[in-house]
């Protein structure tokens, strides 16, 4: 396998060699009108558009330096002898007259070079006919000409996601201190579900490095997936779970004594029982076992995270 | 907090008015500076729980002002934007980035995140939060009047920059840095004694410095894109292991206990990711990464016990941690005709456990802890095409292996089967309808193992079948409506489990409007329903004399079920009603959020056999449980707003926000339940009644520029 993976990597190199000699595509210029002509029948798309990063000069491959509106929209001359109306004769940004891959390959024609953006093909985005412009806006002067901010821009599709930060266990997502980009790659990439890393604990340790051990003891599920246990989005159950201990630690822990006992309303607080109560109420499992992500303790108290 | 100062004197200046006023006074061509200061005055009155409503921020009883800002500051050549928010408060905020269009770019943030669990719990040791807690006599007092007050919370300081620069375009190089400081208390808990025992609530210290910088440098140019990144993290805790006087060993008092907390670890990972463009539009992009997790410990010579300190024998004291991870990903994507797209792709992850193996002889025994690692592999296609009448229909197949070192279930092989149609055929409207399939296979070999092990199948690695519907309807109508209907039914059949999650199925429903009505109001409005319910069957078993096999059933060794349903709904109405445009605005918003747990238990024993149970009094309908995590959240918002000119606007209004939360494991809630034996405990109140009821009254100016 080893062996394999290492032929697969060489071989990369002829063929990105052989691939930097190709030339990139070029833009024809042929019936521009200029941007002033633009200007002339839309001023306040034009304002826009020079409130924008667009319009900066300073860019070397911005809109600016090229045909300005026309870098998009395309050569404006059929479109004038159409005498304009409804967008005839020119390429517009509209559900109605452009399909999501032709809008995303307008952006592309200039942006499939932005490094972040180079794995776009590779995404579930534009899998689901999402195109540029239904996050971004190209005439604004707005961060990132973003059409609204995180997490309300997401949320617009993403219905599912926002009814589960709502719950009461949730990241800090709609209080503005963990934005949906910090764990995903909107503009597409390697990891699963489009997450920032090529594993969701690695992802996870990025802000939760104290769970990232390597610890005398393990506890294996987790360091396989925190996702085994925890809901990242939002969860009716404290800690993001996706259910209460000592439920979800017996779903895998059946054993003689306190790991199969069925703890009902008779072990909480107000129950009646005898006895086994502290395994139920209040953190459950986790007011003696809370060292559940990994011990550094080397006795079987380690070993079954007590210490 | 300099970085933060550093940053806010900086936005004050690029959010001056008065740099705005003198720009337009002189006007300069590609010149703008824009920007807005919020000034908000609001008076806040709460009612219960302040952690929880303040959970994630820093919204303080009594009169309060919060100041925000942003400015940007731009010419034909460079550019400057900050933002600053809550000055001064706990859940402050302050980012900044400049530089040369398309040349450079620079970045600066300091963010404080709280996280408030508990106001005022209570423990009887002293310095609660410190890495030593003690109490002066045994037993410790069970009077809680007499206990020391304290707040559970944890605040993350995190600070940073970054460079990244384009100007020898098309290389590329970027550079960032950041630390996180963070501090608290958060709690911990250990048993007395074990196995049995009591429990205690421990409120352990967070002394965390988190630090990571990353390189990245490149080529992008069509039609290749190479990039080379190196991460390096470490992590400090300040307290390595939490010594406390355990309160359940009575005869060795003056000794003192050990938990262990996280270790200091290092992390790097080298990563190269490559994209090439060839013919018919197709593109060939790969991953390659490398990873190294480290630790070191030394390990505790002895534990605690009623008679004593215990001593263990290690074969090593110091504990290395060492984790390498391996991830290679390629994927060739294609659109090879303007009616089909492709992908096909193969990952594979490594996790190479390369730590120590220590061997252990304590009291109860001797073992060597185990190493776990896993490898994975995963390979698939997509396939998508455009057919006629607007239709996309998609199809994936993706299989995954993984081999673990893990005794119960070594290997799964996976097979994902998905299937998605869009329509797209009419102006106003989307239709996405999508279905998944998983088949897991596990390779379970759990009968050779002991105890009940032959018959639990865990969750995370189970033969299943899960099956996932969806659908999705975005509609646009006219120019001002917008609506969307969302729909998810997920079912998972754990179908070899006899031990464990049998079934879990759950219905999602969502629903979201935004409508302006004739340009004076703006109705918007969502919904959201979510039912789950998860199947669980274990076996009750006799510590001394277990019978493990579920077909036989005994008045101790027995089998029961519980089945927990969550229902939750919320929804938000609301309307923007501008009553004079762009002068005078009424905002009338009401969300409500509401969940309802319950867990419905099954001794699977006779009448006769139940009845003679201990604790007398059970019975089938009177285990279950009415309140698991049961909430709801109730909110008003009425404001009205002012603007006088286009630059300043003034608001005034008042949110009402009501949290009440019930669920059996905090009901009754007792701090010292009992000092001895499984009833026992000595807890602290975290995470108790987080109810709270809020009023706040607001009045906000704010000048835009």
């Amino acid at each position: 396998m080893r062996k394999f993976l290492v032929f697969l990597f060489l071989s990369s190199f002829p063929i990105f060699l052989v691939g930097s000699l190709m030339s990139g595509e070029t833009q024809s210029s042929e019936g521009t009108v200029g941007i002033a002509t633009c200007k002339a029948c839309h001023p306040k798309y034009y304002e826009s558009y020079a409130a924008s990063i667009h319009s900066k000069k300073a860019i070397p491959d911005s809109p600016a330096n090229k045909d300005g509106c026309e870098s998009c929209h395309g050569p404006g001359a059929a479109h004038l002898e159409k005498m304009g109306s409804g967008g005839a004769g020119i390429f517009i940004f509209s559900k109605k007259l452009a399909d999501a891959e032709q809008k995303s390959a307008r952006c592309l024609s200039c942006h499939s070079e932005t490094p972040r953006i180079n794995f776009w093909d590779m995404g579930r985005h534009r899998a689901a006919g999402i195109s540029c412009d239904n996050c971004h806006t190209v005439h604004s002067g707005t961060p990132k000409n973003l059409k609204a901010r995180q997490p309300d821009l997401c949320f617009i599709c993403h219905l599912s996601i926002r009814a589960q930060q709502n719950k009461q266990s949730h990241h800090p997502i709609k209080e503005g201190k963990v934005k949906c980009t910090d764990c995903h790659d909107s503009h597409g990439g390697f990891g699963t579900k489009m997450i920032a890393a090529n594993s969701a604990n690695e992802l996870c340790y990025k802000c939760h490095a104290e769970k990232r051990g390597p610890f005398f003891w393990e506890h294996p599920p987790v360091e396989e997936n925190c996702l085994t246990c925890h809901a990242p989005h939002g969860s009716n159950h404290s800690k993001l779970l996706i259910d209460k201990p000592p439920k979800l630690c017996q779903a895998c822990h059946d054993a003689a004594g306190h790991p199969g006992t069925p703890y009902t309303s008779f072990e909480t607080f107000r129950g009646s029982a005898t006895g086994s109560k502290n395994r139920m109420f209040a953190r459950g499992c986790l007011n003696c076992h809370s060292n559940i992500h990994g011990s550094m303790g080397p006795s079987t108290r380690g070993q079954t995270f007590v210490r | 907090m300099k970085i933060a100062i550093f940053i806010l004197t900086a936005i004050v200046f690029i959010s001056s008015p008065l740099c705005a006023s003198a720009e337009e006074k002189k006007p300069e061509e590609g010149k703008t500076a824009t920007g807005n200061v919020s000034v908000t005055g609001q008076y806040t009155d709460i009612d219960g729980n302040r952690a929880k409503f303040n959970e994630y921020r820093d919204n303080r009883e009594g009169i309060g002002a919060y100041i925000g800002a942003e400015g940007r500051y731009e010419t034909e050549e460079y550019y400057m934007h900050g933002e600053a928010g809550n000055i001064g408060y706990r859940d402050q905020q302050y980012r900044i980035e400049g530089g040369k269009w398309g040349r450079f770019g620079l970045d600066l943030y300091y963010d404080q995140i709280p996280h408030n669990f508990t106001e005022d719990a209570k423990t009887f040791y002293s310095k609660p939060g410190s890495n030593h807690l003690i109490y002066p006599t045994q037993p410790p007092s069970t009077n809680i009047n007499t206990w020391n007050s304290f707040d559970y919370d944890v605040m993350r300081k995190k600070y940073g920059g970054g460079i990244k620069m384009e100007m020898l375009k098309p290389f590329f190089f970027n550079v960032s840095a950041n630390r996180e400081n963070r501090t608290g208390t958060y709690p911990f808990g250990a048993a007395g004694t074990t196995p049995g025992g009591i429990a205690i609530e421990l409120p352990a210290p967070i002394d965390y410095t988190t630090d990571a910088v990353t390189f990245q440098a490149g080529y992008s140019k069509n039609p290749l894109l190479m990039s080379l990144s190196y991460f390096y993290s470490t992590f400090d805790n300040d307290n390595n292991n939490l010594y406390f006087r355990n309160p359940a060993n009575a005869a060795t008092a003056a000794l003192t206990d050990a938990l262990t907390l996280p270790p200091d670890n290092s992390y790097q990972k080298l990563d190269f990711k490559g994209a090439l463009k060839l013919p018919m539009r197709t593109k060939f992009n790969v991953d390659l990464g490398v990873s190294q997790a480290k630790s070191d410990a030394s390990l505790l010579a002895s534990y605690v016990a009623t008679g004593g300190a215990t001593p263990i024998t290690l074969s090593s004291s110091t504990f290395n941690g060492k984790m390498e991870t391996k991830s290679y990903a390629f994927s060739l994507t294609s659109t090879p005709v303007s009616f089909m797209d492709g992908k096909i792709f193969y990952k594979y992850y490594d996790r190479d456990n390369r730590s120590d193996q220590i061997t252990t002889t304590d009291a109860a025994a001797t073992f060597t802890n185990p190493l776990f690692g896993y490898k994975k592999n995963k390979v698939g296609a997509e396939l998508g095409f455009r057919l006629p009448s607007n239709f996309y229909l998609s199809g994936a197949y993706t299989y995954t292996h993984v081999n673990r070192e893990r005794e119960d279930i070594p290997k799964n092989d996976d097979y994902l089967y998905d299937l998605g149609l869009r329509w797209s055929g009419l102006s106003f409207m989307v239709a996405r309808l999508g279905y998944e399939r998983l088949n897991r296979r596990a390779d379970f070999e759990g009968q050779d193992l002991g105890g009940a092990e032959p018959w639990i199948r865990r969750f995370d690695a189970a033969t299943q079948t899960r099956d996932t519907f969806k659908a999705l309807l975005d509609v646009f109508p006219v120019e001002n409506l917008n609506f969307s209907l969302g729909y998810k039914y997920k079912h998972t059949d754990y179908e070899d489990t006899i031990l464990g999650f049998q079934d879990m199925a759950g219905h999602e429903f969502n629903f979201d409007v935004d409508y302006l009505l004739a340009k004076r109001i703006r109705f918007y409005g969502n919904f959201d329903f979510e039912r789950a319910v998860q199947q669980q069957f274990q076996r009750n078993l006799n510590l001394t004399t277990p019978v493990f096999d579920p077909a036989i059933t005994t008045s101790t060794n027995y089998n029961w079920t519980a089945d927990q349903t969550d229902k939750s709904y919320g929804f938000t109405v609301g309307a923007d009603i501008y009553i004079v445009p762009k002068k005078w605005t009424l905002k009338l918003q009401h969300s409500y959020l509401k969940s309802n747990g319950d867990s419905d238990y099954t001794y699977l024993l006779d009448p006769v056999t139940l009845a003679g149970m201990a604790p007398g009094g059970r019975a089938q309908n009177n285990i279950d449980i009415e309140n698991w995590d049961d909430y709801s959240l109730r909110y008003y918002l009425a404001k009205i707003t002012y603007q006088p000119t286009d630059a300043l606007s003034c608001a005034i209004g008042y949110a009402y926000e009501k949290y009440v939360y019930e669920d059996a494991q905090y009901d009754g809630y007792q701090y010292v339940p009992a000092t001895t034996g499984t009833n026992g405990a000595y807890l602290t109140g975290a995470y108790r009644d987080p109810s709270y009821e809020a009023h706040i009254v607001f009045l906000n100016l704010s000048y835009k520029y």
